[in-house]
């Protein structure tokens, strides 16, 4: 499931990953590591929303 | 797991936020006299006013039995039921064993039915039929413990036979379990029985363990069996305390006598405390049991019960409990003015509306409900208070607790100062907001001055971090006794912890948000704050490696149209709607989340709610003049030497310095612009407001206790800001010729799907909001109304910079 920043909108696609966060392709969010943070914004996980 | 029942008019949920619900016994022959001569009478209008007046007394579900020797059941249901579903607002609760009868009644009831009851005293033949009935009409189903050998004595055997009813309902006929309300039935224990002494301990521990058992099930309970026996007022206050303790216990639901049920704030602790004796078979007396004390004492205390309390009814408690929860404040005052006439103005703040709130601020930290709608109920509270407050006395107001709020030096942000302000008062503390831009030497002052017992200090800046940290040894040195809650978005608990706690001798700690300074403040009363320790976690996952990236030096620099700064004041504000980032605007500012809700729960959410407002402001932003764009921007000649760009505007030139990334790939803003030895190259700076209006409305709204539509202006005006930024940034982007690339919605604006980015000052990236030095001499905002406070913050807040890069490289990233 993907998942959006409410701080700032940036959209998390597992499919993609966050290459720039060091995160793989195939990384649910629930896997992300919990000090990820949104590449955008820098906000912490608990501030993503599930969206579809 | 929700599972409500309903009427033609209204559904309720069997699991109330504020338990139990409330199901109205008085339509019983077998439980009222006065019902049962009425209907031998064929009074059916006198039956209905019976059903009326529970209804008028706050019953939310009414159990209606006509069974009575002598008389036709069925044909008396359906007579009475007839006239009940046109005239009865609450759903029903067929209550008869027969399955005959409640066929006939499920066939012409338009809403969903409870069933009142199945057991296994049959060993479950009519269970089986009453299931089918239950399955097909869609009815919920009351289940009493009972069983081949009789009712159930023992918590074990009522649970057992619970298991037993609940593997048929559910197992063989398919009900779902949320559908089951099992009453583990209640005994008197006022009758003096010794085998039935620990009665009401059986019954309370059955609940819990029903409950836990079997999940999803409710459970229910005719509460008023338990003092059978007993005098009269002892009897209420009896039953009052007992549906207390099985509320405790996990019960759903009670049926009961609604104009006979006391709050629990309106018992004496004293009259409490010989009703638990007695619940809990406590003695106190070596020569008496708790029964016998129990009667002695209420014998001494005299019968009080006369007319006047028996017209008491819980309606108006329970209903400004509800006001507040679904924040609504029609009849408030009327609520409220009925209140008075029981309870000190004081007691109903701290024993309904306080409770009240708290239990909303529950539902909030679950994810239960949103922000706004918390905001909402505190406005009905904020305005329940304001009736109350010329009815206390002052010395009422004066043992609150005290809390000081202010955000600190040099910052101007105040909706998460105010939002703590909000949910403070409106949780019966004494907040002093002592505004923005606060020093630490005039925050001491205050606090001295107030006396205050707590110091919640706010800033939303990086800088903001700094000061607070700095500031700390200020107020241990000022010998300030008060613990310091800190607040922001700069802060992290790491940071707090390591760098504000050794600072001042009582305990800082970290707030996340609004609630978490709740818990706090509530940790304090108890006697247990704690200030913030930071742990480090395992370590995370191992991720890859960012490799370093090779930034280009050589690409073209742009034409600009000019070199120097431009005002801009014609910017046509609907042009901006555009460009406003909706999903952050919806759940990031006004805190319209997703949460617990599916996505098309969400999406009904946005459609019916949060749209709608959104267009209402949209408008008002045109019609009522509150969006006033206005630009100061310009390009300006640089280079880059190491972490600095070194502008040039004519003679004088100005140092951007900005932090590189202790990190791969080690980026730097500096990198983006070209060296001097490969030709200089150029930058773009702008000042962008939407005015002061939108500030000042927000204001108002926020002194007027409007909280909801505070928070609603304020957010739409942070990102209408924010997309007057992005529609100038792409205007630069076509002034310099770099638009090839234009993303095809908001969120290709979010993810930078354009050529270059731009950089706000105080954001990680380029953090030193010092620069605005600089920038106001480049630019002169101050000719659009922007001017800059002592910590380098514009004014109005509404307002927001920028430097631009064209580098097709450039892009956010964190430092």
């Amino acid at each position: 499931m993907k998942y959006i920043c409410i701080n700032c909108g940036y959209i998390y696609d597992p499919t993609l990953g966050d290459p720039t966060g060091g995160i793989e392709p195939g990384t649910a969010f629930e896997d992300l590591p919990e000090d990820w943070t949104c590449p955008l914004c820098y906000v912490t996980k608990d501030n993503f929303d599930p969206i579809d | 797991m929700k599972a409500s029942v309903s009427s033609l008019y209204q559904a309720v949920e069997l699991s109330q936020p504020i338990p139990p619900l409330l199901i109205g016994e008085r339509c019983n022959t077998n439980g009222s006299k006065k019902f049962r001569e009425m209907l031998l009478a064929d009074d059916f209008d006198g039956c209905l006013q019976v059903a009326l007046d529970q209804e008028a007394k706050g019953a939310q579900v009414l159990d209606i039995c006509t069974a009575y020797a002598g008389r036709d059941e069925k044909a008396d249901l359906k007579r009475f039921f007839t006239m009940l579903i046109g005239s009865v607002k609450l759903p029903l609760m067929i209550d008869s064993t027969q399955p005959d009868c409640i066929a006939e009644i499920l066939k012409i009831y338009p809403g969903r039915c409870i069933i009142n009851s199945i057991n296994l005293e049959d060993g479950g033949a009519n269970l089986h039929k009453v299931c089918t009935l239950a399955k097909k009409y869609g009815a919920a189903v009351v289940a009493l413990t009972i069983n081949k050998a009789g009712m159930a004595m023992t918590t074990a055997e009522k649970v057992e036979t619970a298991q037993q009813i609940y593997d048929l309902a559910v197992g063989e006929h398919g009900l779902r379990p949320q559908d089951l309300l099992f009453d583990p039935l209640t005994f008197t224990i006022g009758s003096g029985d010794e085998s039935l002494h620990d009665a009401a301990i059986q019954t309370l521990n059955a609940i819990t363990q029903i409950k836990k058992q079997m999940p999803g099930v409710r459970t229910l309970l005719g509460v008023s069996n338990i003092s059978f026996g007993l005098r009269p007022a002892a009897r209420k206050v009896l039953n009052s305390v007992f549906l207390h303790e099985a509320v405790e216990a996990g019960l759903d639901a009670a049926i009961v006598d609604t104009a006979k049920v006391i709050p629990l704030a309106q018992i004496a602790n004293e009259d409490r405390d010989v009703c638990s004796d007695l619940i809990y078979n406590r003695q106190k007396n070596a020569d008496k049991n708790a029964l016998m004390a129990f009667i002695d004492y209420f014998e001494e205390k005299g019968d009080t019960d006369d007319q006047d309390e028996s017209q008491q009814d819980i309606a108006a408690e329970k209903l400004l409990g509800q006001m507040v929860l679904k924040s609504n404040k029609d009849g408030l005052d009327d609520v409220l003015t009925i209140l008075l006439g029981r309870y000190k103005p004081l007691d109903i703040i701290n024993t309904l509306l306080v409770p009240a709130m708290r239990y909303v601020g529950e539902l909030f930290g679950k994810g239960e409900i949103l922000l706004p709608f918390v905001l909402q109920s505190a406005e009905v509270m904020k305005k329940a208070v304001a009736f109350l407050e010329p009815f206390m006395d002052k010395a009422d107001a004066s043992d609150k607790l005290k809390v000081l709020l202010a955000t600190v030096q040099g910052d101007v942000h105040d909706i998460g100062k105010n939002l703590v302000d909000i949910i403070l008062t409106n949780n019966g503390y004494k907040v002093y907001n002592i505004g923005i831009k606060v020093p630490a030497e005039t925050i001491i002052e205050k606090a001295k001055e107030y006396d205050v017992d707590i110091i919640g200090l706010s800033g939303l800046l990086v800088k903001s971090a700094i000061v607070m940290q700095d500031s700390m040894p200020q107020y241990k040195e000022a010998g300030l006794k008060t613990p310091i809650l800190l607040g922001g978005a700069a802060l992290t608990p790491k940071f707090v912890a390591e760098s504000c706690v050794p600072g001042h001798a009582e305990p800082v700690v970290y707030c996340a948000d609004a609630f978490a300074g709740l818990k706090a403040v509530r940790e304090f009363e108890q006697g247990k704050l704690e200030p913030t320790v930071f742990e480090t976690k395992t370590p995370a996952t191992a991720r890859k490696t960012t490799k370093n990236v090779e930034i280009d030096t050589n690409v073209p620099v742009p034409q600009t149209p000019f070199l120097g700064k431009r005002i801009v004041t014609d910017v046509d504000p609907t042009a901006l709607y555009g460009y406003v980032n909706e999903q952050a605007l919806f759940r990031g500012r006004w805190g319209y989340r997703r949460g617990k809700m599916t996505a098309e729960e969400y999406a009904m959410l946005t459609k019916d709610t949060v749209i709608p407002i959104y267009e209402k402001l949209k408008e008002r932003g045109i019609t009522e003049n509150l969006i006033q764009p206005k630009v100061t921007y310009g390009y300006f000649k640089c280079h880059s030497k190491d972490e600095s760009v070194y502008v040039q505007d004519g003679e004088t030139t100005y140092e951007f310095a900005f932090p590189r990334q202790e990190f791969a790939p080690n980026l730097c803003i500096a990198d983006f612009f070209k060296p001097e030895t490969n030709g200089g190259d150029v930058a773009g700076f702008f000042v962008v407001t939407i005015g002061e209006k939108i500030g000042q409305i927000a204001k108002e709204l926020f002194e007027k206790d409007a909280y909801h539509d505070y928070l609603m202006l304020h957010g739409f005006g942070v990102e209408v800001t924010d997309a007057l930024a992005e529609y100038w940034h792409e205007q630069m982007r076509i002034e310099m010729g770099i638009s090839a690339q234009r993303p095809d919605d908001v969120t290709g604006f979010v993810t930078q799907q354009y050529q270059g980015s731009r950089y706000g000052f105080g954001y990680p990236a380029c953090p030193d909001l010092g620069a605005h030095e600089h920038v106001f001499k480049l630019l002169d905002p101050e000719d659009i109304g922007v001017t800059l406070t002592e910590n380098m913050e514009m004014v109005p807040e509404q307002t927001t910079s920028a430097i631009v890069a064209h580098h097709p490289q450039a892009k956010y990233f964190a430092v």
